[in-house]
């Protein structure tokens, strides 16, 4: 497999300038004449969309939600990064890039990342253009606040819901595409399989989600912005229909999947509170600013909290880590509390939480201090748990969050299967192993306004495609097999749901891929899943027909790819025998947990290639060369 | 918990519907509406029937997607707070809680609890946005916002598109959701050049979609799970008749 | 009809609803106003009564605006009314209202109400047709219309009224007595109290009608708006109070004792 970056020459800071000087351009009048299918309008996939039809190309888009508003870029809270400098605080593009590539525990490729800061500050000015309500100063220009640990004041932020606001900005400039006819939106359709002819992608067959129709749609080239795997884990922060599908069907089809152990987990998520659960509800990480994290000294210790004497408590945070204390990174943090939990001194219900402490903060600025700086999540967290977190200590857990792995892409964000792009968070380019707080934002809408636009144009305008429709056989055969795919499912008939399969695979998949791996739980994880996909194909049940909406059926089908994609998962985190970022092998580390990479072996990509269910895929290696920045163990000491 | 559910089933759209009551014997307090109807399910389709379909996705209550109608107030009975966030506790042990899908005449019926709410979409398509193409945008700085509009027009822009508006208004209407998007950019100098093309396209589009009219009784306001104040409809109307009066 | 074009706009409708509201509500203030007068006797409120009928052509562009402002009032009511019900045709099995009041909810029946019982009181006591003794209840005015009559002992006609001689030198002209109408009207209790509850339903309709106007015609903000939802109660029970004062001091015998 041919893995060339296509990285252009010159010197960093110059390369995606020169890049778009050097990149073929479509006549205005000829780009109607070229169709473009995007799936998924998240904040990658409306801006991308949005940004064609405004350049004249012929777009459909397509959502399995009822509204491209439902996207799940909605649910992001922090922040966006964008390198303005407005505080006159030393921030730079260049430290924003070298803030990325250090938080992403240098996996990540420099030239996209360095383009990434290059076209943050764009970002912002478009937002704002469009009527985004960033938060401002009473002087009337933009507030900044430093998030996640960052040095500088970066991240632009419209309250607690930056992600909605965003995602709602560029929706406005999808739906104003809509009105102009310039896009066909396409909602309730789930994308089923990428159809390739002569070598290229031409597009791509889905399911109408209300009536069970399966159609097939031609394109020039299709963008794939389709998000994130966490629901791989089952429980996650990601929404219920948040899936793998799109992506590792495409993979199916030959684009390379890279990197997919890379899976952030998040330290301040609400724990679950019983089996019912469905969600996991993510609490800002600003919380440990003045929260104390601690478990009873004693296993098994049930009292109440406030019951405990101090001296019976556990501030392990504080005592591992004597000078980053509770703001310890999240990879620390989070596998410090899934360690105490496994020695049973865990607290809830199930025995999977720890305790957010507020009261020693209270008592030190007061209530009103604390009201005033958490008083949203201080209600968000009741209305969750029916407990006041002014008076008890809050209960939080480790909850899957963001992948940072996904297909892999060039530096013109497409994928090995030539005419397939893949914008967001479904690529793997700019996080490296680890992503910064409020740095997804930033690359959604980094890969949808301001690169796709460039790169597609530069594609079409070398690749001449020929007329074609959807009686092409290759069209057919898509739909044929796809079309088998959902008569397997409902033929099964058999005594299981599928969110019970689900289930099980994310209870193996978060016990041995989850925060700290190492080999024999790898290798018990890739004995399991092929188990649990087994009898997923002989004890499934789904109820109901195909030819009306059916709820189980979609569950199925998403769960039917989880069940392979998961497989390929533990193989890269197998395969990956060192720590690095998000992915923690418990054999690789220092002796104070943080996590030991090894650059000789592993400063590389890995993109899998697919070679039939069941099967290992190839692994193939895209070397990471660092020109510009110096490798240096990441530490937070 | 013991809980009775009165739920509406409804195949298609073409279906005429019914209510079906089920019984959900062991309901954990800690459960959100959406995870008990999980359950619910669950059971339902291993005793071979077809589970209720309802909208949701994100579950934190940010997406706007989940929708039914409980015991007569849509998102059920708990203030600011959207289906999936409304947990058992605050009902009682043995309650008779009537679900329905969002009803008004322009989210017709999909399937059970699920809805066509496009007509939000498509007043969105008819003016809610400033008419910016990629890359041509200004320095963000170059344009001072007063902190009281920026504040002002992210009250307004908070709206999550759910439809409890129209569905908890008896006259169907969708002038909460309608009046929040027009605000939101009246409010702010980038919203200024299509100030008035925007409400009237905007509320065309509304009135084509067979929403009804306003008559003030605020069931909007009390019904939306961001608490999106009517006073945006009052500024609606003002922004209607300046531009039916001013307009070119 | 192009004047009927603002039907099609939901908002412009709700305009004309409180526009036309807003006028009917001022016509009636005005209207308790002069009713009120019925506590000062007999001659102010026959001479307010005459004031009235002497505005000529101003009187019927008052009436004429008036009656446009009801019927604009009446057939927008209307519109919105079938426009809305055809924009909810399914009811909820179960329905709780968390806001919406129930005079709200009401308007539409207590405005039909009104509108029946404006009809009674408009053949009561303006078009006299239910009682055919209070057409030919006669008064006198004491002001001096000497220039007018040229036989001291006779009367003449001018302009349709009668002027009369008499007290002496005094020359009076004829009028009708509404007080008398209104006082006999009101003796009987059947009426007062038909007065009394038409009364408390319009109530009812103004405590929604007037924060309502204010809502519609874009005049909501934070820091007058709970006023404006007080002042809209007690102004409609002000109103309200001070037109059931008259039958109710007739009742009581408070007024109009010497009729």
């Amino acid at each position: 497999m041919n893995l060339d970056a296509k990285v252009p020459s010159g010197a960093l800071k110059d390369k995606w300038d020169n890049h778009r000087f050097e990149m073929k351009l479509i006549n205005p009048a000829n780009k109607r004449k070229y169709k473009i299918i995007v799936v998924g309008t998240g904040l990658a996939g409306a801006s991308a969309a949005a940004s064609f039809a405004e350049l004249g190309y012929n777009v459909e888009a397509f959502t399995y939600n009822d509204s491209p508003r439902r996207a799940h870029s909605i649910a992001a809270q922090g922040g966006i990064n964008a390198a303005k400098n407005y505080q006159n605080d030393g921030d730079s593009i260049w430290r924003l890039f070298y803030d990325t590539v250090k938080g992403g525990d240098f996996r990540s490729r420099e030239a996209n990342v360095h383009r990434l800061a290059q076209v943050s500050a764009n970002i912002i000015d478009q937002c704002v253009a469009q009527g985004v309500p960033f938060a401002r100063e009473y002087g009337g220009l933009l507030d900044n606040r430093s998030f996640g640990g960052a040095q500088v004041s970066r991240t632009f932020y419209a309250r607690g819901q930056t992600g909605q606001q965003l995602l709602l900005g560029a929706y406005s400039a999808l739906m104003r595409q809509v009105g102009l006819n310039a896009v066909k939106m396409h909602v309730r359709k789930e994308m089923m399989d990428i159809v390739v002819i002569d070598g290229r992608c031409r597009g791509i067959v889905t399911r109408d989600l209300v009536t069970g129709k399966i159609e097939s749609h031609v394109a020039d080239a299709v963008c794939l912005a389709t998000g994130g795997y966490a629901n791989v884990f089952y429980l996650s922060t990601n929404a219920q229909a948040c899936n793998v599908t799109s992506t590792y069907r495409a993979y199916k089809k030959g684009a390379a999947f890279a990197n997919p152990c890379f899976t952030q987990i998040h330290p301040t998520c609400i724990p679950v509170s019983g089996d019912h659960q469905s969600k996991l509800t993510l609490m800002s990480e600003s919380l440990r600013n003045d929260g104390r994290i601690w478990v009873p000294k004693n296993q098994g210790d049930k009292r109440k909290p406030a019951d405990i004497p101090e001296e019976e408590r556990d501030y392990y945070l504080e005592r591992k880590y004597p000078s980053f204390g509770n703001l310890s990174p999240r990879d620390i943090s989070s596998r410090s509390a899934k360690q105490v939990c496994d020695e049973g001194r865990g607290i809830s219900a199930t025995g999977y939480g720890v305790y957010l402490d507020f009261a020693e903060s209270i008592g030190r600025l007061g209530k009103h201090v604390i009201e005033e700086r958490y008083g949203n999540l201080f209600e968000m967290y009741e209305r969750i748990t029916d407990e006041n977190p002014y008076e008890t200590p809050m209960m939080i857990y480790p909850a899957a969050h963001y992948t940072m792995g996904g297909l892999w892409v060039d530096y013109n964000l497409m994928s090995t299967v030539p005419g397939l792009h893949v914008l967001g968070e479904a690529n793997f380019s700019d996080h490296g192993a680890n992503r910064l707080g409020a740095s997804a934002l930033m690359q959604g809408l980094a890969d949808g306004y301001f690169v796709i636009p460039y790169t597609i144009g530069n594609y079409l305008a070398q690749n001449k495609t020929d007329k074609i429709g959807t009686d092409h056989e290759e069209f057919k055969k898509a739909e044929a097999e796809s079309t088998d795919k959902i008569t397997k499912l409902m033929n099964i008939k058999g005594k299981k749901t599928p969110n019970a399969f689900h289930r099980e695979l994310g209870k193996v998949m978060w016990d041995n891929v989850g925060m700290g791996r190492n080999e024999a739980g790898l290798k018990k994880a890739l004995v399991e899943i092929p188990k649990i996909r087994e009898e997923f194909w002989n004890n499934l049940t789904v109820t109901g027909t195909n030819e009306n909406l059916n709820t189980v059926l979609e569950k199925a089908n998403r769960v039917a790819d989880f069940l392979e994609f998961a497989e390929v998962l533990a193989h890269d985190a197998l395969e990956r025998d060192e720590s690095c970022g998000a992915h923690f092998r418990e054999e690789h580390q220092f002796p104070d947990g943080e996590a030991m990479r090894n650059d000789e072996k592993f400063a590389h990509v890995a993109a899998w290639e697919y070679t039939g269910v069941g099967n290992k895929p190839i692994r193939n290696t895209e070397p990471l060369v660092y020109e510009n920045i110096h490798l240096a163990v990441r530490s937070y000491k | 918990m013991k809980i009775k559910l009165i739920v509406w089933r409804q195949n298609s759209p073409t279906d005429k519907g019914r209510f079906e009551t089920y019984n959900c014997d062991e309901v954990s307090p800690d459960m959100s509406f959406l995870e008990m109807l999980d359950i619910l399910n669950e059971k339902l389709i291993l005793q071979g029937q077809e589970p209720i379909a309802f909208d949701h996705d994100c579950r934190e209550g940010i997406c706007g997607a989940c929708s039914c109608t409980i015991n007569g107030v849509p998102h059920g009975p708990e203030k600011a707070t959207t289906t999936c966030q409304l947990h058992m506790r605050k009902f009682k042990d043995g309650d008779s809680i009537y679900v329905e899908p969002f009803r008004a005449k322009a989210f017709p019926v999909i399937r059970d609890l699920i809805v066509d709410r496009g007509a939000y979409d498509r007043i969105i398509a008819a003016g809610g946005f400033v008419s910016v193409n990629t890359g041509g945008a200004q320095d963000a700085n170059a344009l001072p916002i007063s902190k009281h509009y920026a504040d002002l027009a992210m009250d307004a822009a908070a709206c999550i598109g759910c439809g409890a508006c129209a569905a908890a208004c008896p006259n169907g209407a969708a002038m909460l959701f309608t009046a929040a998007k027009i605000s939101q950019l009246a409010f702010l100098p980038q919203g200024q050049p299509e100030r008035k093309k925007r409400a009237i396209a905007m509320i065309k589009q509304m009135e084509e979609e067979g929403f009804g009219a306003c008559t003030n009784y605020y069931e909007c306001e009390a019904a939306c799970p961001k608490e999106i104040s009517v006073r945006f409809i009052a500024k609606m109307n003002r922004e209607y008749m300046m531009a039916r009066m001013f307009s070119e | 009809m192009v004047l009927f074009n603002y039907l099609k706009s939901t908002i412009l409708s709700k305009v004309v609803m409180a526009v036309t509201g807003v006028l009917l509500v001022l016509f009636l203030f005005g209207h308790m106003l002069g009713n009120l007068q019925v506590f000062i006797g007999s001659e102010a409120y026959n001479s307010y009564s005459q004031f009235l009928q002497s505005l000529g052509e101003i009187l019927w562009l008052i009436r004429i605006v008036l009656f446009i402002a009801l019927v604009l009032h009446i057939i927008t009511s209307i519109r919105l009314k079938l426009l809305n019900r055809c924009a909810n045709p399914t009811r909820y099995e179960v329905k709780n209202y968390v806001k919406a009041t129930l005079t709200a909810r009401t308007m539409i029946w207590t405005g039909i109400m009104i509108f029946c019982f404006l009809a009674f009181h408009l053949a009561q006591f303006t078009l006299r047709i239910t009682d055919d003794e209070s057409k030919n209840m006669k008064d006198m005015n004491d002001k001096n219309y000497s220039m007018f009559l040229k036989d001291p002992r006779g009367s003449v006609e001018i302009n349709k009224d009668k002027y009369f001689y008499a007290e002496g030198i005094k020359i009076m002209k004829e009028r009708h007595d509404t007080y008398k109408m209104v006082v006999k009207g009101f003796r009987n209790p059947l009426i007062s109290l038909l007065y009394v509850v038409a009364m408390v339903i319009l109530v009812f309709h103004l405590n929604h009608a007037i924060q309502s106007a204010f809502q519609t015609l874009g005049l909501n903000h934070p820091n007058y708006w709970p006023c404006i939802q007080r002042s809209s109660f007690w102004v409609s029970l002000l109103i309200g109070i001070g037109f059931c004062l008259v039958p109710l001091s007739i009742m009581l015998g408070f007024v109009g004792a010497g009729v």
